[in-house]
């Protein structure tokens, strides 16, 4: 999968654009190269329909001038002068940043396990028989549900950042993963899910969002009449209920460019009581088999362990060089530095402050799932959500619609709803009253990084409103 | 390394096209030999560029090239294809693409149908759809003096605590060379321009965005009145700030142009895209020919309509695109097909594949979706005879479990509506549904029907789209 010298091959492109950036004189500049490779297969109607592969990666290089910079992206390399040129051309009308320079050098902490050469060894084969041990262990699971979307994927990356002040990192990264939606029509009663899971390590055996996704395929078929209106009462949601209406909001919160610009629910309460006081949030830059953590950030800097909320105090927030160069330069904070959180979504995009690898855990301790519903006696279990994309991430307002959503009396699962709404506000919801799950769940985010939650939350003061 | 060539290079004859024809004919019959049925060569080149201004001073400006190809086989009843960013790696690729669909095609069952693909003209011709204003041609200034109009409407008010601008626009050309001798290249551009105001009052922030765009160049931003884009995008961020949270329950909606467009993409459009019918994964599978919902409803998905942010000349399949019905007077007369499931389903193809950029397969998906006017003269003409409901506005957008059915948007702002007279102003609506109830359900109509704000929509890719429709009103909808 991922051709011989790769590594070298990149870095000779990179500093072509480098060369570039000498040959303009540029005064400091930064480099950032990723090429990466795969393969995958799509499964639909129960069978694979597709399988694909293929490459792609570009550059995208940031020069910087008397604290202006401008930035612009290429895939072939022999575009180099002119990207160059115009980064440059945006530089000299960008306003300026005073203070902003580009990091320099410094020791940075190897990160282990997000590289497994087995995943090289993996070929269209490998993944064709992977593909229908899905489809096998769905049908074994329930002969009448179906695999209607998803599929299985393999990739090798390799990336590069190269500077002006001396920083040079590259390394390569592999992933496996593999997703499905399982539907299941009985008597024209259709109800389906979708789950995935996915590793830095080839998944030898299959994962278990193949059962989750059968269960709750399952267990939401034959929906109960319950009385419509809305009601403030406990919600018990799964990691994958909770993850995107979490990511929407509790990341862009902690952004320090968010926060000294009052556009956070968190402005001004730092040092204060944020949430409830037995948990805590913490950014992991340097977790091992990490999709988003590694040595270095964005910009170079070294990634770090960062403590943001700690016994529901509200104790850091993120930065890059640029976003804390420019707020100190607007008078908006004193005092900021990097606190290596530059991320780079791509090469098409310039380095901004974003998360890595969130951990939500509760001093508390966690209980089973079983204990969960016992404390919640009586209210809802919601396994996803639609719309989460639309919270509010300035207020932590969110109103979704779900159609996982089971009824729950005396700690008992009474039955599915066929739909309902979901709204409240989330930053309140967090502020007491939570409980954990005893299992922990990474899941992606919208906003940036990964996020490490328990596979269970229970909360309070969210409003139910079944159709 | 895996690198793409640009125009000029040694890859490319002095054409001005990215694929060199006889090459990459040389490849495709190398395909057939190799027991493909079918292949094709689809490169997308985009020549992108992005602006973010944040109280009108510039954030970021980013030009960009981004180019892509992908080689797709159909071999023994099954696909295999291969993206890369590396014109000159294609011929390597042949083999083992065509390789990889007969294995796909070698573990499908004895009832399972082999993939085949509906007939259509196959063309060698240019269609290029040119800007009066291009892109490619637009200084950076001008685009942030346009940005700064926009700025300007919207600053000036003590609780408006942030304005950010963007812009982007993207000329895009597309080749596209397969066995049956399809050779076609096509180009477009879009253009975009958006805002988002930030008001605070004590610990109440609020947010609101405004759009402007289309298919076009310069032209389609010089049309807007930024100013006054920008000064109702300030007076409704400091509505925001006054509003109260919406009542919970079953009630009577009015949605407004926007969101009428988003409602009719999530509820029906999506359901109507017939690769997730074909996958078990529709509420309207085999409903074609039957009434759905109220004679009122009449959709179109019009990928002609020139200036829509979902336009284009020529679907990635390399078929001509038209306009089609996907309801007429409440009754599902047309899916969204590509080749694919135009066969599958024995229907015409009707130029709905498209793909996100190069290095994406097509899928299914929609372009301009509209639902026609009706015949209620205004707004209110549908107030007239609510006595209590809500009025929403502006789409924070949505999205649809296709199987179930049931599908959930969100609009910007809101009135509560009694007794026929919008009166208190309302945040964080949501409106959820299901598309074979709700459909029903739609009992008014203004009659004036157009295109709102342009929007993305995402299906494992993302694509622009255009929506819109007349104001129109629910009878009974789920308000979160």
């Amino acid at each position: 999968m991922l051709p011989d010298h790769a590594v070298d091959r990149l870095l000779e492109n990179a500093s072509i654009v480098a060369k570039a950036c000498k040959t303009n004189n540029v005064e400091q500049w930064d480099i950032v190269g990723f090429q990466s490779y795969g393969h995958e297969l799509d499964i639909e109607a129960g069978k694979i329909t597709l399988a694909g592969g293929g490459g792609e990666g570009g550059f995208g290089v940031r020069v910087l001038e008397g604290g202006r910079f401008g930035f612009a992206h290429l895939v072939d390399v022999s575009g180099a002068e002119r990207a160059v040129q115009q980064a440059l051309s945006i530089a000299r009308k960008s306003p300026v940043v005073a203070g902003f320079v580009l990091p320099s050098e410094q020791q940075a902490q190897e990160v282990g396990g997000r590289f497994d050469r087995d995943i090289l060894d993996l070929g269209p084969e490998d993944l064709l028989q992977q593909a229908d041990d899905i489809i096998s262990a769905v049908a074994s699971a329930d002969e009448r549900a179906v695999v209607t979307g998803g599929g299985v994927g393999v990739s090798a990356t390799a990336g590069c950042l190269m500077t002006s002040e001396g920083i040079l990192s590259h390394g390569l990264t592999t992933s496996h993963g593999m997703g499905i939606q399982v539907s299941l029509d009985v008597d024209g009663q259709v109800t389906s899910s979708y789950q995935g899971d996915s590793s830095r390590k080839r998944m030898k055996e299959l994962p278990s969002c193949i059962d989750r996704a059968v269960h709750w395929a399952q267990i939401t078929q034959n929906p109960i009449e319950v009385e419509s209106g809305a009601s403030e009462t406990p919600v018990l949601m799964t990691s994958e209920g909770f993850s995107p209406l979490f990511s929407m909001v509790v990341p862009p919160a902690m952004l320090g460019e968010k926060m000294v610009r009052e556009e956070s629910f968190w402005s001004g309460k730092l040092g204060e009581i944020v949430m409830a006081e037995d948990l805590n949030i913490v950014d992991h830059g340097l977790l091992e088999g990490g999709f988003s953590s590694g040595s270095r950030d964005a910009e170079g800097v070294p990634r770090q362990v960062r403590p943001l909320v700690q016994g529901g105090r509200l104790e850091a927030m993120l930065w890059s060089t640029r976003d804390a160069a420019q707020q100190v330069a607007q008078g908006r904070i004193e005092k900021a530095s990097s606190t290596g959180s530059a991320v780079s979504s791509s090469h098409q995009s310039p380095p901004s402050t974003g998360c890595t690898e969130l951990q939500f855990t509760s001093t508390q301790g966690a209980s089973s799932w079983e204990a969960l519903l016992e404390r919640m006696q009586d209210g809802f279990i919601v396994n996803s959500v639609m719309g989460a994309h639309t919270a509010n991430p300035t207020s932590g307002d969110f109103s979704v619609t779900t159609s996982t959503i089971l009824r729950v009396e005396g700690g008992e699962i009474v039955g599915p709803l066929k739909q309902a709404g979901l709204s409240g506000n989330l930053a309140k919801a967090l502020q007491s009253g939570v409980h954990l799950g005893d299992d922990v769940r990474r899941q992606g985010s919208y906003s940036s990084g990964s996020m490490h939650l328990p596979d269970a939350l229970l909360m309070n003061g969210l409003r139910v409103n079944p159709a | 390394m895996v690198m793409a060539a640009n125009p000029g290079s040694p890859h490319t004859p002095s054409t001005g096209r990215y694929l060199d024809q006889e090459r990459i004919g040389r490849a495709l019959d190398n395909a057939t030999q190799h027991g493909a049925t079918y292949a094709e060569v689809r490169l997308v080149a985009f020549t992108q560029s992005s602006v973010a201004m944040r109280d009108g001073a510039l954030e970021r400006a980013i030009p960009g090239q981004e180019l892509g190809l992908t080689l797709r086989v159909l071999a023994d009843g099954a696909w295999g294809v291969h993206s890369t960013t590396d014109i000159s790696s294609l011929s390597e690729q042949i083999e083992s693409t065509t390789r990889l669909a007969k294995a796909v095609a070698a573990r499908r069952s004895s009832g399972d149908s082999p993939v085949g693909l509906a007939e259509v003209p196959i063309l060698q011709d240019e269609i290029h759809w040119k800007s009066k204003l291009d892109v490619r041609h637009t200084e950076l200034d001008t685009k942030m003096e346009m940005m700064n109009e926009l700025f300007e409407g919207a600053s000036g008010h003590n609780d408006v605590v942030s304005i950010r601008t963007g812009w982007s626009d993207e000329h895009i050309h597309t080749e596209l060379l397969t066995t049956e001798g399809m050779d076609r290249v096509w180009s477009f551009q879009r253009s975009l321009i958006h805002g988002m105001v930030t008001a605070r009052d004590g610990s109440d922030v609020v947010s609101y965005r405004t759009r402007h765009g289309g298919q076009g160049g310069l032209e389609v931003i010089r049309e807007c009145d930024l100013m006054e884009l920008g000064e109702n995008a300030q007076k409704a961020a400091l509505r925001l700030l006054k509003a109260e949270r919406a009542p919970s329950g079953k009630m009577p909606l009015v949605a407004d142009r926007d969101l009428t467009g988003v409602y009719i993409h999530e509820a029906l459009g999506h359901p109507c895209e017939a690769d997730l019918v074909a996958a078990g994964d529709s509420c309207l599978d085999g409903k074609l020919g039957q009434k759905i919902g109220n004679e009122l409803v009449t959709v179109v998905d019009d990928p002609t309509m020139m200036g829509g942010y979902g336009a284009y000349p020529i679907d990635d399949e390399g078929v001509d695109t038209r306009a089609k019905v996907l309801i007429k007077n409440g009754v599902l007369t047309e899916y969204l097909n590509h080749r694919e499931t135009a066969h599958h389903f024995d229907l015409d193809p009707n130029g709905g594949a498209r793909a996100q950029d190069g290095l994406h397969h097509p899928l299914v998906r929609m372009s301009n979706t509209m639902i026609e006017g009706g015949t209620h003269a205004d707004l209110d003409a549908l107030l007239a005879d609510i006595e209590y409901g809500v009025y929403a506005c502006g789409s924070r957008g949505g999205q649809v479990d296709t199987g179930r059915g049931s599908f959930q948007f969100a609009a910007q702002e809101a009135w509560l509506i009694e007794n026929g007279e919008l009166t208190q102003p309302l945040k964080d609506v949501s409106v959820s549904g299901l598309t074979l109830e709700i459909l029903q359900n739609v009992d008014g109509l203004t009659r004036d029907a157009a295109l709102a704000s342009p929007g993305f929509c995402g299906k494992g890719q993302t694509v622009p789209v255009g929506d819109g429709g007349p104001i129109m009103r629910i009878r009974e909808a789920l308000v979160g």
